[in-house]
């Protein structure tokens, strides 16, 4: 009886300091993925079908971490050519689209976000600790991108929060290092929408970070898109550039 | 944190199995695409808000030929190629500063253009001025700028520069129409705070206003008769109030009218946007709006008297754009808005307009004086009907990446006549556009749509990037 009772309060315990700490592995992999302070980068995409480049496109980003740790995301496209100086404003659960062509900005929604034009939402900072509720699954050895064996700590993110881009997220950490080594994205009803390597980790914003993300389409594989970090440096982003009214007043040179 | 190591040693232990199936995932990274060398790389970023294009576009029209009333020439022509040469630069002064530029150089043949001819070739220039920011965002702006207000997509009732800036137009499509359209001389200035905005703007007239018919032979003139034929000014102010919500406010004067405005947009959920536009103020309905407007640039002679009126004097008047965007997961994006202009044609106006001028030659002042109305609506962008209703789909790489189907249809709620267009353009590459876009009209004889002389249209168009 007293052994069932220490067991059954040993698993109480033992679950909460898992969800506690499977919490604290994320956050920790956020940190390794993301800078802490105001920053700027380029980031560029390549897309693939078929193994073959398809598309080129490059954009100025400009990241800001706001009180409650949730990344504020201001960027402009720089290529391709028809694209250039279109810009995208993502900040909680606002997010606008402006084109210098029209003039006009164009609220979009959080599943917009992930459309045409505006499909950033994979690559740009974000905190998943902030946005979903982390489990240990298991510990599993998987390949990385360059097909190294990692040890990782297998996580399912849950979303918590409205401005969660994807209902659920199998997370695959290193142990030892808490480099993210993969992600699988999955929509509201279930289905595997994305798959993304995280890997050629290099020193960028004063730590050891990925500087490159591969994005599988796993509802058409044939579709991957690579994502690059260039030009990273710090840079003071003033709150003000947060809002529908910056956005045709961004100067990027 | 001790425990939790020794937990997650155990769980290790538990699930020590190779996760061999998600290694299998590893063979849908592209291979051309291997990492890159373990330094960061530079990237140009010269180009910034930079644009260059040529395009080129065929269009075929076809006519009705069994108009109620018909409409006076020039009808649109049955054919029309254009080679476009766009721009949109900027210069920098001084890290604080710089000159921008937009324009498009077009050289047009038509059916009945002929060639050569001072009409093949005119020049429109959208924007032209200087910037400069002497403090931190605060900005003051001068020359010839396009200025666009309104959250919503098909009617933008708070959008108060777009009246006599379209020219040209190659799409129907309302949310495009934007894309060609004149700036206004002006003088602006704007501060954006830490959580709102307010600008001012000042747009003298420097001309009197022009005709309201499209002049083929404009070339390289400049069309401030179009833009500012007369004084204006606008203040508006935005604030946010929460993380959803940053309404708009609109005060906008011209001549001795007031109008006032108001944005509001907000998300529903994970796919859906919600928004709402609204103007109002006293005004002229549309009708007798035009007619003074002829008046007053020539075009109607001062003693030929209104054939048709909405009674003549200004009362308060609204217009209203409410609609919702809704995101699905397979990339399509619907906007769906309700329209609505106070000012715009009741069913009895309809029944005058079509009574007036049924049965008279397109020479008769009536029909003139008719289809002037229908012009001048045209060329302000303000619908003619009272209330309609607007679908709007945007499918993004449909069936093949890259691949992106644009279809809407305006509907007149009170006739149930319609305005349509679908429009597929493909980016071969990230230089080459390709793409075609048909559109047309239905409706009964007595309908708003179903009385336009344009019935279908089709055109093709390429487009190279620079």
């Amino acid at each position: 009886m007293f052994k069932t009772i220490f067991f059954s309060l040993l698993t109480m315990y033992a679950t909460s300091a898992l969800a506690q700490s499977a919490q604290e592995i994320v956050a920790a992999a956020d940190k390794l993925r993301n800078a802490e302070q105001p920053s700027r980068s380029t980031l560029t995409l390549t897309e693939y079908v078929s193994g073959q480049e398809r598309s080129h496109s490059a954009f100025v980003l400009f990241s800001k971490e706001d009180s409650a740790g949730n990344f504020r995301n201001l960027l402009q496209y720089v290529e391709p050519p028809r694209d250039a100086g279109k810009r995208v404003l993502l900040d909680g659960r606002s997010f606008w689209f402006f084109d210098p062509a029209s003039q006009s900005s164009v609220r979009i929604s959080a599943q917009q976000r992930l459309v045409g034009q505006a499909a950033i939402g994979d690559v740009l900072t974000v905190n998943l600790a902030v946005d979903y509720s982390a489990i240990l699954l298991s510990t599993e050895s998987i390949d990385d991108a360059a097909r190294q064996k990692r040890t990782c700590w297998h996580l399912e993110l849950r979303a918590a929060t409205e401005t969660a881009v994807y209902n659920r997220v199998e997370y695959w950490v290193e142990q030892g290092t808490f480099r993210p080594v993969k992600g699988k994205f999955y929509s509201d009803s279930g289905r595997l929408l994305k798959i993304i390597y995280y890997r050629n980790y290099i020193e960028r914003l004063g730590a050891v970070r990925p500087a490159e993300s591969v994005i599988i389409d796993a509802v058409d594989s044939t579709l991957a898109t690579i994502a690059v970090f260039n030009e990273s440096r710090f840079q003071e982003v003033p709150d003000a550039w947060f809002q529908r009214d910056y956005l045709p007043r961004l100067q990027i040179r | 944190m001790r425990l939790a190591a020794f937990w997650f040693a155990t769980l290790g232990l538990a699930g020590a199995a190779v996760a061999a199936d998600e290694d299998k995932d590893l063979e849908l990274i592209p291979k051309s695409g291997a990492a890159a060398p373990r330094e960061e790389v530079a990237s140009p970023i010269s180009r910034g808000n930079q644009r260059v294009f040529l395009e080129n576009a065929l269009t075929f029209t076809t006519l009705r030929d069994n108009l109620l009333v018909p409409q006076p020439p020039p009808l649109p022509p049955s054919w029309d190629e254009r080679l476009l040469a766009d721009a949109r630069l900027e210069y920098p002064l001084a890290p604080n500063a710089f000159v921008a530029y937009s324009g498009r150089l077009n050289f047009v043949l038509q059916d009945d253009l002929g060639f050569p001819n001072r009409g093949n070739v005119n020049n429109d220039l959208r924007e032209l001025y200087a910037s400069v920011e002497p403090s931190p965002r605060v900005y003051l702006d001068a020359g010839r700028i396009n200025v666009k207000s309104g959250v919503a997509l098909g009617f933008n009732p708070t959008d108060y520069f777009k009246t006599f800036a379209v020219i040209d137009p190659l799409t129907a499509d309302p949310s495009v129409l934007r894309e060609n359209r004149l700036g206004t001389l002006m003088l602006r200035t704007q501060r954006v705070g830490e959580t709102g905005s307010i600008s001012a703007l000042y747009a003298p007239k420097v001309t009197d206003p022009s005709p309201v018919a499209e002049d083929p032979y404009r070339g390289f003139n400049p069309l401030f008769g179009r833009t500012n034929g007369t004084n204006r000014w606008l203040v508006k102010a935005s604030q946010k109030l929460s993380e959803e919500l940053s309404p708009e406010a609109l005060m906008y004067h011209q001549g001795n009218q007031w109008m006032f405005g108001t944005n509001l947009t907000t998300s529903v959920g994970q796919s859906v946007v919600a928004y709402l536009e609204w103007s109002g103020g006293r005004q002229l309905g549309i009708i007798d709006a035009a007619l003074a407007f002829g008046r007053e640039t020539g075009t109607i002679p001062p003693l030929v008297p209104d054939v048709i009126t909405q009674g003549g004097d200004e009362h308060f008047q609204s217009q209203v754009t409410v609609g919702v965007s809704y995101t699905t997961e397979n990339k399509i994006t619907f906007n769906l808005e309700y329209q609505y202009n106070q000012a715009g044609f009741s069913r009895s106006d309809w029944d005058r307009w079509f009574a007036l001028g049924q049965g008279r030659p397109d020479s008769s002042p009536i029909v003139r004086q008719l289809w002037y109305i229908r012009s001048y609506a045209n060329d302000v962008q303000e619908p003619l009907q009272r209330q309609g209703i607007f679908l709007r789909a945007d499918w993004v790489d449909f069936i093949v990446p890259k691949l992106e189907l644009t279809g809407f249809v305006l509907v007149d709620a009170q006739d149930g006549s319609a305005l349509m267009q679908l429009e597929a353009d493909y980016a071969r590459t990230d230089l080459w556009t390709f793409g075609v876009l048909a559109g047309g009209t239905t409706g009964g004889r007595r309908s708003n749509f179903g009385s336009l002389p344009r019935s279908n249209s089709i055109l093709f168009k390429v487009m190279r990037y620079f």
